[in-house]
């Protein structure tokens, strides 16, 4: 009896770690997303070149302080084969362009209004960080958002790019 | 007849392994070609021994021919068989694969019910797409955004299959929405319908947008392929 509960509790806890990780080590899931800027952004395109989607909300607390800090990644390896692409989980237009336009974004921001490709990735809470090789295969998932983590993205990002 | 001593027993046995080691070692000794060396030893006293074989030339020496440098380089025989036959094997993987994907092909979409629909832009002067919406029987079956560079492709004469699927004999009705920026860069979206009734065989039918100069105008014409 001890046993079975033991094994259930394992389980249990194993439950969300498989939802938010499954896709670590498969292809990423294709997609194209019309951008604020109304182009259309297909990721396929971007094989080649290492890639971070930030899945982000206006109305959450953690993106609006993690956005800045990719902002300034983004600018840092862009010229080194790294793409960034925010994926905005709000459910209108409007709140998004506002808040670009405040806190001064300029990577990629798509809107996923049909939520999609938030469901395709399994994105259960915001914000949700996924990074992508050269190869198109996931290789990291971040959930949430601490101050400091920023570190781990670059770490990883640099170990992507010296592939 | 005396029965074996049990003595014996490990003897024939050992005798019997030993037996089999040389047989194996002959085989072996055959196959390398030392075999064919050794028996000829006696002969190969009389006759010279063949300029492969001969003994590096002591340096100082003219170096040899273009003809017997090449055949130096050249692989033996058999690494040539043996690149041959992978190459043989490739193939035949190559060929198993594409027989594969034609068998799934045909078990996924069967061509009694297979029905497949294609874009095509023609010269692309009074629109630019954005996206197609497709409905078969009032069922949404694809929403397709194009990137600036597929819309490209489609106008450097590239043709996208957008929807594949499987649908029963009978009528059927397709509606297909095109959006994007029409003359003078202006929101552009306009919808076509093609009812159409499926037979026994595969169903093809394009989309086609093309422009209508004399109107200065986006066309979009549906077509049936037979």
């Amino acid at each position: 009896m001890g046993l079975v509960c033991a094994l259930l509790a394992v389980l249990l806890a194993s439950l969300p770690v498989a939802a938010a990780t499954r896709l670590k080590g498969q292809t990423a899931p294709d997609f194209a997303l019309k951008s604020l800027g109304g182009e259309n952004i297909r990721l396929s395109e971007f094989r080649g070149q290492v890639v971070l989607i930030n899945f982000w909300a206006s109305w959450a607390g953690p993106s609006r302080m993690e956005m800045p800090r990719l902002e300034k990644i983004a600018a840092t390896y862009r010229s080194n084969g790294f793409v960034l692409i925010g994926v905005n989980m709000d459910d209108t237009e409007s709140s998004a362009s506002n808040f670009a336009q405040a806190y001064g974004i300029t990577y990629p921001l798509l809107l996923d209004l049909r939520k999609e490709v938030v469901r395709r990735y399994a994105v259960e809470t915001v914000p949700v960080t996924v990074l992508i090789d050269r190869s198109g295969i996931v290789r990291f998932v971040h959930k949430d958002y601490r101050v400091g983590a920023e570190q781990t993205y670059v770490a990883e990002i640099r170990t992507l790019l010296k592939e | 007849m005396s029965k074996p001593s049990p003595t014996a027993r490990p003897c024939r046995s050992s005798l019997r392994r030993g037996l089999w080691t040389v047989s194996l070692l002959a085989a072996t000794l055959l196959a390398t070609g030392f075999a064919t060396a050794s028996e000829s030893g006696a002969t190969t006293a009389a006759v010279p021994p063949p300029a492969a074989s001969a003994a590096p030339a002591p340096p100082g020496d003219t170096p040899p021919p273009d003809a017997d440098a090449a055949a130096s380089q050249a692989p033996p025989e058999e690494f040539r068989s043996l690149d041959s036959d992978v190459q043989d094997l490739k193939k035949e993987v190559l060929d198993l694969n594409k027989d594969l994907f034609v068998l799934e092909e045909e078990l996924l979409f069967p061509a009694n019910t297979q029905v497949a629909v294609y874009v095509s832009l023609d010269v692309g002067t009074f629109f630019n797409v954005d996206s197609m919406t497709l409905k078969v029987d009032n069922k949404e079956v694809a929403n397709y955004l194009y990137t600036a560079r597929e819309a490209e492709a489609l106008i450097k004469g590239g043709v996208h299959r957008i929807f594949i699927g499987n649908l029963k004999v009978g009528k059927h009705e397709l509606v297909a929405f095109f959006s994007g920026k029409g003359p003078h860069e202006r929101d552009y979206k306009r919808g076509a319908t093609l009812n159409f009734e499926k037979g026994v065989g595969a169903k093809y039918v394009e989309l086609k947008i093309s422009d209508r100069v004399r109107k200065l105008q986006p066309e979009f014409i549906i077509k049936e392929w037979e």
